[in-house]
């Protein structure tokens, strides 16, 4: 009996045991799950802002704007309807607002009862009018025709030079710049983070007494514990203003800026994988090339390097995911300009840094929202990549010893 | 790779390598200065707004003056709120992992999800907290919402350092105590949990420093701007250290006014930080000298 | 998962023993939550502060996040009070009307913003015109506008804040900001950016303004008068980019605000807003 009690004792253990272990599992998937429920979302919606009307007089031949086309009649970059296959003639924009401008308050109603009618006059009046308005004022009889816009495309979401996620009547939803942003940052920081944080790895793992080591380590293990806002702090009133008197920039929030930043920050992932990984060089290796009259420094590099380079590209890649997601110190320090930057000495916006500046002012479940949890998905991505490549790596290594 | 053994080959060899150690010697004293510019540079500006009052006292004048001990309350509410929840899960899992789970793909599958779970940038967990505990489950921004979302992200540190801990451990110790009879369990708490614990403590140490610090996942499950009073609940919201960091940073009427306590705030993180890496660092030597001794 | 909550629970419970000794003196507590714009989030701190020590037993809490934040929020009944810095869109006016809500608004000051420069900089003043052709990018060099031969670098705050609209809508004759337009994520950095960049221009509230930073006269009649942002001048609407302040509320909770909300229109509440750098009301 008591061991019958025993046994189940052991049972029990042993399943609380395995669901804490599957907890880690099912936090990915539940992430992955609530990233994409959310964030495809957005390829099922029309990029025309929730509730909005675009109407334009039945005489009129344009039967279908582009959200691109939307923006730039609003910016009066395109005034003549020739130039979106109309006839021609300028473009009337009306808006909500400007209906003042046609009736008086007494003709639209005390609680605006009469406005779906006067709108519809408005459109019906003018041939040349384009209109936008909230389709609760939308008559039954409405004599305009309204124009509908195609869903935002994957093709559009990925390759789209412009992220304009607010404006009305059509956001345009391109997050070519962010990911390019995303990956310039982080692709200098590596540049920085690499030779410095290998030199460190190969100093500490060969070159160093194990007391200097031992001062080392944990300076390492310092710089890898300070938040990301102190170091964006510390970017934003030191590094900006210095990388702005050295190169003669109008501005000093630049990708550069983000760079050296990140680079100091992915400083600890390198140095103490790679120099993990240059300690398993097997000793009788290195005494075999000592032996054969070969220096310490021709050992290092072409006996330890070689032997741990898998480790060491492991190293770069861990790297280059603790740069790509870094949030707020990239917020603080890079100016989050969203232009697809030609040099390290242009502004620069983030994939996290938009994430972070934008998702407070998203309207829930509305497209912005959704765009931000597909750039979230994005992100979730490259850092998938990273990880499973490292997996990769590292098995293969395992099985060619 | 062949050497040979004349003399002026062997001085060439002296030069390359003298000027390779050189620079790896000057590069990493470079990686130290780094770290040295920017503790000095917080801890030089910072200490002198140090006092009692800035430890005890609310903000005052638009968060130019008075203290920030709501924000250091905050902090410590959502520390321990994380670790109540991701310490006891994080070695459960690791002890799976390591006692109970035999090589083969599960175990593969569930590393590489540790391993992935680890490389989410900490802003996606922000999303999915705000997804997840805020709206899903109702929360609201709240100490809950947040220490639920950083206990996540301290999830697969605490897993790591647990089974790295067990794997340490000779299995001498284990075949020993199962020989004479012990069952499984029994084996792993009384004799290699005792043994493993140690560098745990250490571990959950070092992922109270990484959780006191983030302000990514806190930004949308709980920070609050202005809160001048202690959390009475669980669902109440709290201002936290980096945030209140972020903030007065970069808003606030008077910047410049605001600085020495931006100052401040960088400084009190910092210390944390420190305080946090000597105690692990000591705690790992102290332990160290009682296995020898034994 | 449920250890942890129950564990929480416990630990929150003994919180509020804690909480509730320390209130032992006060009247009954109030708590009301203020969500919004970033530009109204200085001011509505200090009147809380200072509110907050008249009357023991009151809580304020004070969350920014941007002016469209504050309004949905309300939709959603999180916050009590929703900070604005520009009056109710219509859209918002329907959908807080789906909501059941019964919305009521008080105008509590009046911000001024001022278009602000490097002090180095030659340009003291600029039209209407001119300022919307830089922010569209269609004038890119100081030269253009009089100044010296330097590329123009334009600071904006982020998409979120009222701020950024209300600047759209008034000075961008509702066209869009070009896309390298720098976008901060806070009014401060503005200040920080453009005092240490010597090609900056950048929008910010009134109350913002320091020594670093220097304000530009502005003309909405084609150049024909130029007005320098101040108190009086906004007061008077001589100045002609200054916009209202409000806070939102619902009807429901009106009863548990209303001594803040009479706080901040009495004398010594409109006497913070001056010194908090904004423009009184009346």
């Amino acid at each position: 009996m008591q061991k019958y009690f025993h046994n189940l004792g052991e049972k029990i253990i042993v399943a609380i045991l395995t669901i804490s272990g599957t907890v880690t599992s099912l936090t990915v998937l539940l992430i992955v799950f609530f990233l994409f429920k959310e964030g495809l979302g957005i390829f099922s919606m029309s990029p025309v802002t929730e509730g909005t009307v675009i109407a334009v007089n039945n005489r009129n031949p344009v039967t279908s704007l582009s959200a691109s086309q939307l923006k730039e009649i609003s910016d009066q970059n395109i005034t003549n309807w020739q130039e979106v296959g109309g006839l021609d003639a300028p473009i009337k924009i009306f808006r909500l607002d400007d209906i003042t401008d046609y009736f008086t308050e007494d003709q639209l109603g005390a609680d605006f009862e009469f406005m779906p009618q006067r709108i519809n006059e408005v459109v019906v009046k003018d041939p040349h009018i384009l209109a936008f308005f909230p389709d609760e004022y939308i008559s039954k009889d409405f004599g305009g025709r309204q124009l509908q816009l195609a869903n935002i495309t994957v093709w559009d979401f990925l390759a789209g030079r412009e992220w304009y996620p607010t404006i009305s009547p059509a956001v345009r939803m391109g997050v070519l710049p962010l990911i390019l942003g995303t990956l310039w940052v982080s692709f200098g920081a590596i540049l920085i983070a690499l030779p410095l944080g290998l030199a460190t790895a190969i100093y500490m793992a060969e070159i160093a007494s194990n007391r200097v080591r031992g001062i080392l380590k944990p300076i390492i293990e310092l710089l890898a514990g300070i938040p990301s806002v102190v170091f964006g702090f510390f970017g934003l009133v030191v590094i900006v203003p210095l990388i702005q008197d050295i190169f003669g920039l109008p501005v000093g929030e630049t990708a550069l800026a983000g760079s050296v930043i990140l680079g100091i920050m992915a400083l600890p992932t390198i140095i103490s994988v790679s120099e993990d990984a240059m300690r398993t060089t097997p000793r009788a290796m290195k005494e075999a090339s000592l032996a054969l009259g070969a220096s310490k420094w021709q050992t290092i590099y072409k006996v330890i390097i070689p032997y741990s380079i898998s480790g060491i590209s492991t190293a770069a890649i861990l790297g280059i995911g603790r740069a790509i997601g870094e949030t707020m110190a990239v917020l603080m320090v890079t100016g989050n300009a969203s232009v697809i930057p030609d040099t390290f000495l242009e502004p620069v916006r983030t994939i996290p840094a938009t994430i972070a500046a934008e998702l407070g002012e998203a309207p829930q479940g509305g497209i912005h929202y959704k765009a931000l949890f597909a750039l979230g998905c994005i992100l979730f991505l490259l850092t998938l990549i990273i990880n499973v490549t490292v997996d990769l790596v590292s098995a293969k290594n395992k099985a060619n010893r | 790779m062949s050497f040979h053994d004349g003399k002026s080959t062997n001085n060439g060899k002296r030069l390359a390598q003298g000027t390779a150690f050189a620079v790896f010697r000057a590069l990493s004293l470079l990686v130290v200065a780094i770290l040295v510019i920017i503790l000095a540079f917080i801890i030089v500006q910072g200490i002198s707004v140090i006092s009692w009052e800035f430890l005890t006292e609310m903000p005052k004048e638009g968060m130019t003056a008075g203290g920030i001990f709501p924000a250091i309350v905050g902090t410590f509410c959502l520390v321990a709120g994380s670790m109540i929840f991701a310490f006891p899960i994080g070695v459960m899992s690791g002890i799976y992992m390591n006692e109970y789970l035999k090589d083969g793909y599960l175990k593969r599958f569930i590393k590489l999800m540790t391993n992935n779970l680890a490389g989410v940038p900490s802003i996606v967990f922000g999303l999915f907290g705000m997804a997840l505990f805020v709206n899903r489950f109702g929360f609201g921004d709240s100490i809950l919402a947040g220490s639920l979302t950083l206990g996540l992200l301290a999830l697969p540190v605490v897993i790591r350092t647990t089974e790295e801990s067990l794997k340490a451990i000779d299995d001498s110790f284990r075949i020993g105590s199962l020989a004479l009879g012990a069952t499984k369990w029994q084996t792993t708490s009384r004799v290699v949990l005792p043994i493993a614990f140690p560098n745990i403590i250490t571990g959950l140490i070092l992922s109270i420093g990484r959780v006191s610090g983030e302000t990514a996942p806190i930004l949308f499950t709980v920070a609050a701007y202005f809160l001048p009073r202690l959390p009475t609940s669980i669902f109440d919201q709290v201002m936290a250290l980096p945030y209140h960091l972020y903030v007065i940073s970069t808003s606030g009427t008077n910047i410049e006014a605001s600085r020495a306590m931006a100052y401040g705030t960088a400084f009190i993180l910092i210390l944390i930080v420190l305080v946090v890496n000597l105690l692990a660092n000591w705690l790992r030597r102290y332990f160290a000298k009682r296995v020898k001794m034994n | 998962m449920l250890l942890t909550t129950v564990l929480l629970g416990a630990c929150g419970r003994s919180g509020e023993t804690q909480g509730n000794n320390t209130e032992a003196g006060g009247n009954a507590p109030t708590n009301i939550t203020i969500k919004g714009s970033d530009t109204v989030l200085p001011l509505a701190q200090q009147e809380a502060e200072k509110y907050m020590q008249k009357n023991a037993g009151a809580y304020i809490t004070i969350v920014g996040g941007g002016t469209g934040v504050g309004i949905s929020a309300m939709q959603e009944g999180t916050t009590d009070l929703a900070m604005a810095s520009r009056p109710l869109k219509t859209e918002e006016k329907l959908k807080l009307k789906g909501a059941a809500k019964d919305v009521k608004e008080a105008l509590i000051a009046y911000d001024a913003l001022s278009v602000v420069v490097h002090p180095s900089n030659k340009v003291n003043q600029l039209t209407r015109e001119q300022l919307e052709r830089i922010f569209t990018g269609k004038i890119t060099n100081w030269k253009e506008v009089g100044g010296n031969d330097e590329k123009i670098v334009a600071y904006s705050r982020e998409t979120s804040s009222g701020t950024y609209e209300f600047f759209k809508e008034h000075v961008l004759d509702k066209k869009n900001y070009a896309p390298g337009i720098l976008m901060m994520p806070a009014t401060g950095s503005i200040v920080q950016s453009v005092s240490q960049t010597t090609g900056a221009i950048g929008y910010i509230g009134l109350a913002y303004e320091t020594k670093e930073v220097k304000a530009l006269s502005v003309s909405y009649d084609q150049g024909k008068t130029f007005v320098a942002p101040s108190v009086e001048a906004a007061k008077n609407k001589s100045y002609p980019i200054s916009r209202p302040l409000f806070l939102f509320y619902d009807n429901s909770v009106a009863g548990k605000i209303k001594p803040f909300l009479d706080y901040i229109m009495s004398a010594e509440g409109q006497k913070i807003v001056l010194e908090t750098g904004y423009v009184p009301l009346g």
